[in-house]
């Protein structure tokens, strides 16, 4: 009575079912060993493992649950239950060394398609929302609850689509790597292995996109900036430069946002039309770095996002026997247009070359070259201060994605591999997915940088290696 | 008169000649006309059509994976052209996502993947059309069709109301069987079983037609067996809310339609 009791009263039932099913056992060790915090960890690793265990076993004949209805002609809910555990590595100043990841997550998810007015329906009006619940053991179980998606999407004429709100927006044509896809990604998910659609953040906005013969547009507003998720030294130890070197939670960077109002508004734009096979666009945005690339104010350690306008240009289709793309942009750094503010990032060229191959059985291998310039070197060189880190001029990186299925496809066998011959960094990351049936899901993978220098990208990461496992239900 | 007897014999020379000729010709003809019309009753049925589609795929020990997805057809050309937009329901895990493929005769398709959770449109290199369809006993080439062009063919019998044909890759290194015997029903045209056999000869995998009904005139497999012999799994697919000449629009398979499903002809 009293256990219902607590769980009526708290709010986070789902939190309950998970986290807590394993309490009394956790009670037990932590007063038998009277050491709470390891007692936390290893009993919770225990009873997990010993959930999966039972769950594995008891499912491994489960039909298919597709969710479940919100009353007799309510929306149908369907979402997952996952667990994330990555073992670290290295050891570094972040806040725990044991691990960097360690979660429990629900995600549901629904679509509504309002038809109270036959207008909606005229329009293929439709809300799409998806919420994420997490309990985060690295932050001592902390709790978040954020929505993925909450948007809502129609069609008043033929050759209009709209859709508002929150949403996730991806362009381009790389694998992995950016050029004219400016919106804010979670880098810190991507490197400690959370699933990949973590990698990408929602962005709350407008998106138009207009078809025509001539060319199909699609114009987004997002009022407000969202930055990138990256390495602050809690969890992900990274170059600071106020540091001089690797930082952890002794970093004390402030990052400024740009304030909410209509100038700092973010626009993109891309035209796209196919030719026969071959799939080209042309992008443009206006709107800030997604990272803090400029010092605002050196003394107090307060770095700000500056203003960028990007131009690009893609094409995609077959070639060399397998699908090949290229795409370029041209970032203008506004504020430092020339590149002798040695305070602000300097304009950039980005180039990228890839072809991704079938090679039969079920095995399919990818590379691609990426190669970044900075320009206005010599302005920057010059403008440079005998304490500052200097940047290089050029940048290439390779990357190389191996996929192969075994076993009618419900094992994967996945790699990718980062590779920068001119930073002599990489950055390695081996999965393996395995469908234990159609709702368990077991993912074992590893993220391993290395790097000879400290400030490189994958370098800075380097004491970060883990392994991790997921395991996810879905319903 | 030895004149007449050498005019005579020329002309039954010649008649023996055109009509062996016409023979063959016709015969050749025919076999060309059974699998033109078969691949046309099998895989072009009316000028577009939508199925739902359930896979169960059962595993040598039993277990059970379930798919279900709907496939909207649109047919540019018959015996040529087609575009084909799978939608993914189960497992949720891949729900929403979508398949799209343009099938071409003289070329490699193209296909795409939307991942709905990334909102990204991925371009899929399409060379083995011999690998699985979503880890079943499909592979891409029995939901699409293979290409008339890529065998040689060859009429085995026609005894009762089947006509067997043997087809032998003209590439054989490009394919994991040396041939495959198929068997078409004479009345309805549509093939009911396939036979594959492997690089030795032995067969090793059946696809049979294990319920057929006719749909708005169209003989139309509703319930697909593929079994493999040598690892003993096999995949069932049940057809249903199947539907031609629905109207599909053309710019349904565009990426417009992958990120924005069309629910009018899906449900």
């Amino acid at each position: 009575m009293v256990r219902l009791k607590t769980l009526l009263q708290n709010a986070h039932l789902w939190r309950y079912s998970f986290t807590h099913l394993c309490g009394v056992q956790q009670v037990r060790l932590r007063t038998c060993l009277r050491m709470p915090y390891i007692c936390t960890f290893f009993d919770r690793v225990f009873s997990w493992s010993v959930l999966i265990g039972i769950a594995i076993l008891c499912t491994a004949q489960t039909p298919v649950y597709a969710g479940f209805k919100l009353g007799e002609n309510g929306p149908r809910i369907n979402g997952f239950v996952e667990n994330d555990f990555g073992i670290k590595l290295g050891y570094d100043s972040t806040k725990r060394d044991e691990f960097n990841l360690f979660e429990q997550r629900l995600q549901l998810k629904t679509k509504l398609y309002p038809s109270w007015n036959s207008i909606f329906e005229d329009w293929g009006t439709a809300i799409d929302a998806k919420a994420d619940f997490t309990v985060d053991e690295y932050f001592n179980g902390r709790t978040n609850a954020q929505w993925r998606l909450l948007n809502l999407s129609l069609a008043p004429v033929s050759w209009l689509d709209l859709r508002a709100g929150r949403q996730v927006f991806t362009w381009g044509t790389g694998d992995y790597l950016f050029i004219n896809d400016l919106f804010p990604k979670d880098y810190v998910s991507f490197y400690i292995g959370r699933n990949d659609e973590y990698l990408k953040k929602p962005s709350d906005g407008v998106k138009a996109s207009l078809y025509s013969e001539i060319s199909n547009v699609d114009i987004i507003i997002i009022p407000e900036f969202e930055p990138n998720t990256l390495f602050n030294g809690q969890r992900v130890s990274f170059f600071d430069s106020f540091q001089g070197g690797i930082a952890g939670v002794n970093s004390q960077r402030t990052l400024s946002v740009p304030s909410q109002n209509p100038e700092n508004a973010e626009y993109a734009l891309r035209l796209y039309r196919s030719y026969d096979s071959y799939e080209a666009a042309a992008y443009f945005f206006r709107g800030f770095w997604k990272s803090p690339r400029g010092y605002l104010d050196e003394m107090n350690r307060i770095l700000f996002y500056p203003r960028l306008d990007a131009y690009g240009l893609s094409l995609r289709g077959p070639g060399l026997g397998g699908i090949v793309n290229a795409e370029m942009g041209y970032y203008n750094s506004r504020q430092d247009d020339n590149g002798d503010n040695r305070r602000i990032q300097n304009s950039m060229i980005k180039f990228m070359l890839g072809i991704s191959k079938d090679l039969g059985n079920d095995l399919s291998v990818g590379v691609q070259y990426l190669f970044e310039q900075t320009l206005d070197y010599a302005n920057y060189q010059n403008a440079l201060m005998s304490a500052d880190y200097v940047w290089d001029e050029y940048r290439h990186l390779n990357t190389l994605r191996i996929t192969k299925l075994y076993k009618n496809q419900t094992v994967m066998i996945g790699l990718f591999v980062f590779f920068s011959p001119s930073d002599l960094d990489g950055y390695i990351r081996p999965t393996m997915d395995y469908d234990i049936n159609d709702a368990w899901k077991l993912t074992l993978g590893a993220n391993l940088s290395w790097g000879e220098d400290v400030h490189t990208e994958f370098g800075q990461t380097e004491y970060n290696k883990n392994i991790y496992s997921r395991i996810k239900y879905s319903f | 008169m030895k004149k007449n007897i050498f005019l005579g014999m020329l002309i039954c020379f010649s008649l023996i000649i055109f009509l062996g000729l016409t023979r063959t010709v016709s015969a050749e003809e025919s076999l060309e006309e059974i699998i033109t019309k078969a691949n046309n009753t099998a895989y072009y049925g009316g000028n577009d059509g939508r199925a739902k589609v359930k896979m169960t795929i059962t595993d040598n020990q039993g277990r059970k994976r379930v798919r279900e997805f709907t496939i909207l057809r649109f047919d540019i050309e018959d015996g040529k052209e087609q575009k084909y937009y799978v939608y993914f329901n189960k497992p949720v895990d891949v729900q929403d996502m979508v398949y799209m493929v343009w099938k071409y005769i003289d070329k490699d398709d193209d296909r795409w993947m939307y991942l709905p959770a990334l909102d990204l449109v991925r371009r899929i290199a399409a060379s083995d059309k011999r690998s699985s369809f979503v880890g079943s006993n499909f592979v891409y080439e029995d939901i699409s069709g293979r290409g008339l062009t890529l065998d040689t063919h060859e009429l085995v019998s026609s005894e009762g109301d089947m006509y067997k044909i043997k087809n032998t890759p003209k590439k054989a290194d490009e394919v994991e069987f040396s041939y495959f015997e198929i068997y078409i029903n004479k009345e309805s045209y549509l093939p009911v079983k396939a036979e594959y056999y492997d690089k030795k000869g032995k067969l090793y995998k059946v696809i049979t037609a294990l319920e057929v009904k006719d749909i708005q005139g169209h003989p139309t497999v509703v319930k697909s067996q593929a079994k493999d012999l040598l690892t003993n799994s096999k995949t069932v697919i049940d057809f249903s809310n199947i539907e031609y000449d629905l109207g599909i629009d053309d710019g349904v398979f565009t990426e417009r339609y992958l990120r924005r499903p069309p629910r009018k002809w899906l449900d």
